[in-house]
């Protein structure tokens, strides 16, 4: 069937059988398979092997921002108890579900909250309070990280995937197949290889960041499926085919998140004179699962994730992916909902015009002193 | 050598720490929790500052070494202390636990053995047992003398910590509330309580509820498997993500204590106790008990407490 599909088609595909649930277009109608709601780097290849459905709320308050509906959810929110101060994705979704509304209802409530710590420890803190909301069993996932020995971080690793397993599989009542796993994690990874290569083509091509900030969705919502790993081979060939980029134009790095409220999830409109050719938000999702068994090769993937990786390391791949992209600068979002990539930029070998801003919350951003500091570089370079 | 630590989840028992109390200068790390920023600035200009231990357990500490990085003279060490507090969990601490002593070892060129562990052991379950008995006793002593006399011990070597007196002037009852929080760096806060005629009859902060809760060290062959055992056993921190074991423990304490009101202090921008508050809030709620929030900037900040509290025991009292 995916051989028929045009790319508009799997992507149309994806985005129902995605969405399908969620309150707006279930109309009452109770999920046949059993459901989790899911941080962004949880190994969803476990859940997929076990015919689980996994939603990410995180990503769904970009979708609430980028239909203009964030401040009520915020003000909801904080009439509620949960401080503007912590991260807008959780303030929005708790607004949502306070308020029952979103641009596409509510997601299917779930039957287990899977938590991991791999991008910030903020996101288990959240996952409390849902579980305090819906009764419903929470599992963290607990990744150490780069720094400390790596066998026995890796065995802590393992236990805890197996604990999952064990955990899941009473809750659907099947049994894992682990080969089954190695297959949706090689479709995990044939994704993300066809996704690198849109990343490439963005250096060199006529390719607007926000094609990369909103076509990165499924690789975050549903990467080890085989539809997925066709939409992005499509899209990939579709880059590459793109005219050539106007090389003359200064080229600029978003490093940060997409302002998610924002048309194009960028300021286009203070860096009309710029191509931006790379940013560090599509690189990660480009997880490494690289390793010789199961167990392995998730552990690499997901303990090794961007955000929890060593400032050293870090620096050294941003220098890297922001040499490959040929930047001459770069705008660095200090992201008010996001301390753990606040960081990122510390160390840098390139001018950057250092913007405060919200991801979700419009209103965290000064316009004025964002076109200041962008003014400011171009008299520089 | 003087290594200032950031937690309780720092175990004492492996070498002396300073623990991190307030810091007093120039401030320039914005959006953080103000413990963890004012610790970080503390290690980079107090030049009688040998090293510095911290874990990653919140947004904010995770921070902590990419400012550190550059220190190069001094003992920088982060501890990876586990999300979970299950024996999956413990079994990864121990060995998270051994390895900073092998980073001791090999940074100051001293010899840390198992058997001073044990005996450091020994002598922990002493010091806790006189907290302990002083926490049983709240009601009846000043609150801010108590704290004053645990973040003093916390300062000395663990062997002038034992046996050290803990002088708390006797004090009238007043309304008893519940302070709930982490570690209360600005100790004007606790004279503000009892100022304003409240009187702490418990607490979950972590140099007092939380270490008064440490279950003894047993003598073990494996003493970093004890040790583990031990700190994951404790009352939990809201960064060890089952914030239901939190509340069903503060309400049965609450209750216990007969308090009439909770008064909730934090950092500004410290997620995990505001993630926290925001469903503590609603089961006091449930329950009638009255609560009231406070917020600081940093170890220096009182967060205008006075006035917060003076309104707060005005509540209480209309509300008995």
């Amino acid at each position: 069937m995916s051989e028929e599909m045009s790319f508009n088609e799997i992507q149309a595909q994806l985005m129902m059988d995605y969405y399908m649930g969620f309150s707006k277009y279930a109309r009452g109608r109770k999920p046949e398979k059993k459901v989790a709601w899911v941080t962004s780097f949880t190994p969803i290849e476990i859940l997929e092997a076990l015919d689980i459905a996994y939603y990410y709320p995180e990503s769904y308050a970009a979708v609430v921002a980028a239909s203009g509906k964030e401040q009520k959810m915020l003000e909801q929110s904080e009439a509620n108890e949960l401080s503007l101060d912590c991260c807008g994705y959780s303030c929005c979704i708790e607004g949502c579900l306070e308020l029952q509304k979103g641009p596409r209802g509510i997601p299917p409530l779930p039957d287990v909250l899977i938590a991991t710590n791999n991008q910030c420890n903020t996101l288990p803190n959240w996952w409390n309070i849902l579980a305090k909301r819906y009764h419903v069993p929470l599992i963290v996932l607990d990744y150490p990280g780069e720094r400390g020995n790596r066998e026995a971080a890796m065995a802590y690793v393992k236990t805890q995937h197996e604990d999952l397993i064990h955990q899941l599989e009473k809750l659907t009542g099947k049994t894992i197949d682990l080969s089954y796993v190695n297959e949706l994690i090689e479709n995990s990874s044939k994704s993300i290889a066809a996704w690198n290569r849109i990343v490439k083509s963005m250096h060199t091509r006529e390719i607007s960041p926000t094609e990369l900030f909103d076509g990165i969705v499924f690789l975050i919502l549903s990467r080890c499926k085989p539809l997925t790993q066709k939409f992005y081979e499509l899209m990939a060939q579709d880059m590459e085919e793109k005219p050539l980029a106007d090389m003359s134009k200064k080229k600029a790095f978003w490093l940060g998140y997409p302002l998610w409220y924002h048309p194009k999830r960028y300021l286009e409109e203070l860096l009309a004179d710029c191509r931006v050719v790379g940013s560090n938000y599509i690189t990660w999702w480009s997880l490494d699962y690289s390793g010789v068994d199961v167990f392995e090769r998730l552990f690499n993937a997901y303990n090794y994730t961007f955000l929890n990786l060593s400032q050293k390391t870090r620096n050294r791949k941003l220098q890297q992916v922001i040499q490959e992209s040929g930047a001459d600068f770069a705008v660095t979002v200090h992201n008010k909902s996001c301390k753990c990539d606040y960081v990122s930029a510390r160390g840098l070998n390139i001018p950057q015009a250092e913007l405060a801003a919200d991801m979700i919350d419009r209103n965290f951003l000064d316009i004025e002193d964002a076109k200041r500091k962008l003014d400011l570089i171009r008299s520089i370079l | 050598m003087r290594i200032l630590s950031l937690s309780s989840f720092v175990p004492e028992a492996i070498c002396d720490t300073v623990r991190f109390t307030q810091y007093s200068g120039e401030r320039n790390i914005p959006l953080y929790c103000g413990y963890v920023a004012d610790f970080i600035s503390q290690v980079q200009h107090d030049e009688s500052v040998d090293g510095a231990i911290f874990p990653k357990t919140c947004d904010s500490s995770r921070s902590i070494r990419s400012y550190l990085d550059n220190i190069r003279d001094k003992f920088v060490y982060e501890l990876i202390v586990p999300a979970r507090h299950d024996k999956l969990a413990a079994s990864y601490y121990a060995a998270e636990l051994r390895n900073y002593r092998e980073a001791l070892v090999k940074h100051f060129q001293i010899e840390i053995t198992d058997e001073t562990i044990r005996t450091r052991m020994g002598m922990l379950n002493a010091r806790n047992a006189q907290v302990r008995n002083m926490y049983k006793q709240l009601e009846k002593i000043r609150y801010a003398d108590y704290l004053k006399a645990i973040h003093a011990m916390l300062q000395l070597p663990l062997e002038e910590q034992v046996g050290q007196s803990m002088d708390c002037a006797e004090v009238e009852m007043g309304k008893p509330v519940y302070l709930v929080g982490s570690f209360l760096a600005n100790l004007t806060l606790a004279d503000a309580i009892e100022k304003a005629g409240l009187t702490v009859v418990g607490d979950n902060l972590p140099e007092s509820g939380r270490l008064v809760s440490l279950p003894e060290y047993a003598p073990a062959d494996d003493v970093f498997a004890e040790l583990a055992k031990v700190h994951l056993s404790a009352r939990l921190s809201p960064t060890q993500n089952n914030f239901q074991e939190i509340l069903e423990r503060d309400m049965a304490e609450i209750e216990r204590s007969q308090a009439a009101g909770v008064v909730f202090v934090m950092q500004k921008y410290c997620e995990p106790y505001q993630y926290l508050y925001a469903v503590y809030e609603k089961e006091l709620a449930a329950r009638g008990i009255p609560c009231t929030k406070i917020m600081l900037a940093d170890t220096e900040d009182d967060g205008r407490a006075a006035l917060v509290l003076e309104t707060f025991a005005e509540l209480l009292e209309v509300s008995a």
